[in-house]
């Protein structure tokens, strides 16, 4: 199973009508301001390994430029996600709402690999409508769009999965050193299906990207699954779902 | 040096000097009527030179805004011919050949040249341009071309000495000599020069020629009142200059709409791309994204009576043969049109990308270009194999914390920033990463290279990783700060 190691629900459907074409989807992903590099690796990672998702295409970032922190993305570590940095696009916007409309922008265009935005705090301007607009332009194109919710409580929006991040304590190398990436991912609501599982990722060198650990006493048995949940039906009018109920690996 | 003044509009003072930074000193390099009066001369330093007048004006020489000036000046002139040509350094060269009989007679172009350039002015005329270049600079009273001194030559200080230890004062001693035997002494070039002046060559000029910008206009009868018919009108305007730009093998990078209302008002829209376009559909989409992000909406107001489109900035663009299997991609949905859109939505510096820089420090080994100048992806360097994690996000300037360590050259036990604690659970490093001692001056010499820093990747008890530094060895100071300078995800 190609996919089996990524939490299921983030694998897109496809739409098998014309032939193998992914469709992309909107997620939020909301984390504290602290689990904010565990936040965007889980992001861009994600982004990076749904189905359809170009290897090669651009990356795009959106933010509202925030004076408070001054962070910003390094190159080389994004190339230690196996991301190269020459994919990445960084556009800087003046106010929620100029973000938003660049995101359908970026959203539309099918040779972008994946949207980031990155939304902070309480945010009117994320409404049910800006959601809505930003999942049928990424539905519409195949690209994934993925919003960062920063320090904000939940909000009611059409996107297709919803998860909590936070970073996890990762497993000590010898002489107590930092273990791998680990962080933990709890889905917080997902349309159509189950929710509430929680898994605890960690980064796999090999593979280059997020795998649930070995240790099952931090896992969620039911994240863990071998079958694949059936997501075909993702849109709201489509067939109902088969019952979804995970096997025991 | 009526430059700046010319633009400010007001008197300037008197004596001024501009000075500029030779071997060392500041020394004159160009003076106005005051200071020459008073016995200035270039080449001298400042210092000298206010000693003689103290209250002299002084201020920096700028030869690039200089030479900008004078291409401005020389696009004024393109009315009175068209071969204007500039005579370095800081002149301009007007070849009037076939055009003076528009004009009554020399004293009443000049006249017109003064009136349209409203600077003082050093003009002469000759035969060719070599004669008036030295006519105009050389002066002489009765315009007699054997009269002018040697310097007109313009060879080395050293000819020129020898010229006149020679006895050789003026053009017209020298033209009394044979021509091999001056060739024989300061080269070919100095005969070249000395038969230009006197007529007997040809001096060519290389004239200062644009192609004429494209400029599409369209006139009502009517006022037309509706934006949408607006933008209909720069549809078809955008369709001949399609034509235009296809017979020129370019495209446009820059478009510029003027709206002239019918009470006198203009309103302009700028859009600009990072690829050479002459597809109208790409450009009247950017140019409703412009107008979308208006602060003020387009006012027709009474109606717009003219509509101007011009391209302002042009690319050679040649067609290429569409590659089968990529025809299916459409131009709106590459990546290159999306910055395009955006940039115009939110600024050019807005759309960054990350461009890697031959740097180990961590805050200088990336820097960022808006995308619309760099159309190429810069190329990363692959990462080495066994080279040490890098954080995802890196702080600039690095954070100033507290930190506790066990050992002074130890990982610390906690640190405290933002006026929260944090304990450390697990520590690796130190990676040392010495400053750029190179890029200082008697960086080699000890303790003048700057301060090492010693960087640990720790985990808190939280489970977040954290990229901090000490700054500066036990050896190097006394008591060296921390700083956390990286998030690991």
């Amino acid at each position: 199973m190609r996919f089996a190691s990524l939490p299921q629900p983030l694998i897109t459907a496809k739409v098998t009508a014309q032939g193998a074409t992914a469709q992309g989807h909107l997620h939020e992903v909301h984390a504290a301001a602290a689990d904010w590099a565990a936040a965007t690796s889980f992001a861009l990672t994600i982004l990076g390994q749904t189905e359809g998702a170009k290897p090669e295409g651009a990356v795009l970032i959106i933010r509202v430029v925030r004076r408070s922190l001054p962070a910003f993305l390094l190159g080389a570590g994004l190339a230690g996600l196996g991301i190269a940095p020459e994919r990445l696009l960084l556009a800087q916007a003046r106010n929620a709402l100029e973000m938003l409309r660049a995101g359908v922008e970026a959203a539309r265009c099918q040779d972008v690999s994946a949207v980031l935005l990155e939304i902070w705090g309480r945010c009117p301007e994320w409404d049910l409508t800006a959601s809505r607009r930003l999942a049928l332009a990424a539905e519409k194109s195949g690209v994934s769009v993925l919003v960062l919710r920063g320090d904000a409580d939940e909000q009611p929006s059409s996107a297709q999965t919803r998860w909590r991040v936070t970073s996890a304590p990762s497993v000590a190398r010898a002489a107590n050193a930092p273990g791998l990436p680990c962080i933990d991912a709890e889905l917080l609501r997902q349309r159509g299906g189950p929710a509430g599982t929680r898994v605890r990722l960690e980064w796999d060198e090999k593979h280059g990207n997020f795998r649930p650990t070995a240790n099952p006493a931090t896992n969620d048995q039911a994240a863990l699954s071998g079958a694949v949940v059936p997501l075909s039906g993702l849109r709201a009018g489509a067939a109902p779902l088969s019952p979804a109920i995970p096997q025991a690996a | 040096m009526q430059r700046r003044y010319h633009r400010q509009s007001r008197k300037p003072p008197e004596p001024l000097v501009l000075v500029e930074k030779i071997k060392g000193a500041m020394r004159l390099v160009a003076l106005d009527g005051a200071a020459v009066q008073l016995g200035l001369q270039s080449g001298l330093t400042l210092a000298d030179a206010r000693a003689r007048v103290p209250d002299l004006a002084a201020e920096a020489h700028d030869p690039h805004s200089d030479r900008q000036f004078l291409q401005r000046i020389a696009a004024r002139l393109g009315r009175f011919t068209p071969m204007v040509a500039l005579d370095h350094p800081d002149g301009l060269t007007l070849d009037m050949t076939g055009c003076m009989h528009l004009f009554a007679d020399e004293a009443a172009l000049l006249a017109q040249v003064r009136g349209a350039i409203s600077l003082t002015l050093r003009h002469a005329f000759g035969g060719n341009a070599a004669a008036a270049r030295a006519r105009a600079r050389y002066n002489t009273s009765n315009g007699d071309v054997r009269q002018l001194p040697v310097a007109a030559l313009e060879i080395d200080a050293a000819a020129l000495r020898a010229l006149r230890r020679a006895g050789l004062y003026t053009i017209g001693d020298l033209a009394a000599r044979s021509m091999a035997a001056i060739a024989a002494r300061f080269g070919e070039a100095a005969v070249m020069r000395l038969r230009q002046i006197l007529g007997e060559a040809d001096a060519p000029i290389i004239p200062r020629r644009s192609l004429p910008a494209l400029r599409f206009e369209r006139r009502f009868a009517e006022p037309i009142a509706r934006t949408d018919d607006a933008l209909l009108v720069i549809e078809a305007l955008l369709g001949a200059a399609r034509i235009a730009l296809e017979e020129r093998k370019a495209g446009g990078r820059r478009f510029a709409v003027t709206f002239y209302r019918s009470d006198g008002v203009e309103q302009q829209l700028e859009v600009e791309t990072s690829q050479p376009v002459r597809d109208a559909a790409l450009v009247m989409r950017l140019l409703r994204e412009r107008i979308d992000s208006l602060r003020d909406p387009l006012d027709p107001g009474f109606g717009f009576d003219a509509i101007v489109l011009a391209i302002v900035r042009s690319d050679p663009l040649v067609e290429r043969q569409l590659d089968s299997e990529a025809a299916e991609a459409s131009p709106q949905d590459s990546v290159a049109a999306l910055i395009d859109r955006l940039s115009i939505r939110l600024g050019a510096e807005n759309i960054l990308r990350l461009a890697p820089r031959d740097s180990h420090i961590p805050e200088s080994s990336q820097c960022t270009f808006p995308a619309m100048e760099l159309p190429k992806q810069p190329k990363w360097p692959q990462p080495e194999p066994e080279s040490l994690p890098r954080p995802l996000f890196l702080f600039d300037p690095p954070q100033p914390i507290e930190a506790v360590a066990e050992v002074p050259d130890g990982p610390p036990r906690r640190f405290r920033w933002r006026r929260a604690t944090y304990h450390v659970q697990l520590s690796e490093g130190p990676e040392r990463i010495a400053a750029e001692w190179w890029r200082r001056k008697a960086g080699y010499e000890p303790g003048k290279g700057g301060l090492t820093r010693d960087y640990y990747r720790i985990e808190d008890s939280d489970g977040r990783r954290y990229w901090i530094f000490r700054h500066g060895l036990y050896g190097e100071t006394a008591s060296p700060r921390w700083f956390l300078h990286g998030l690991f995800p």
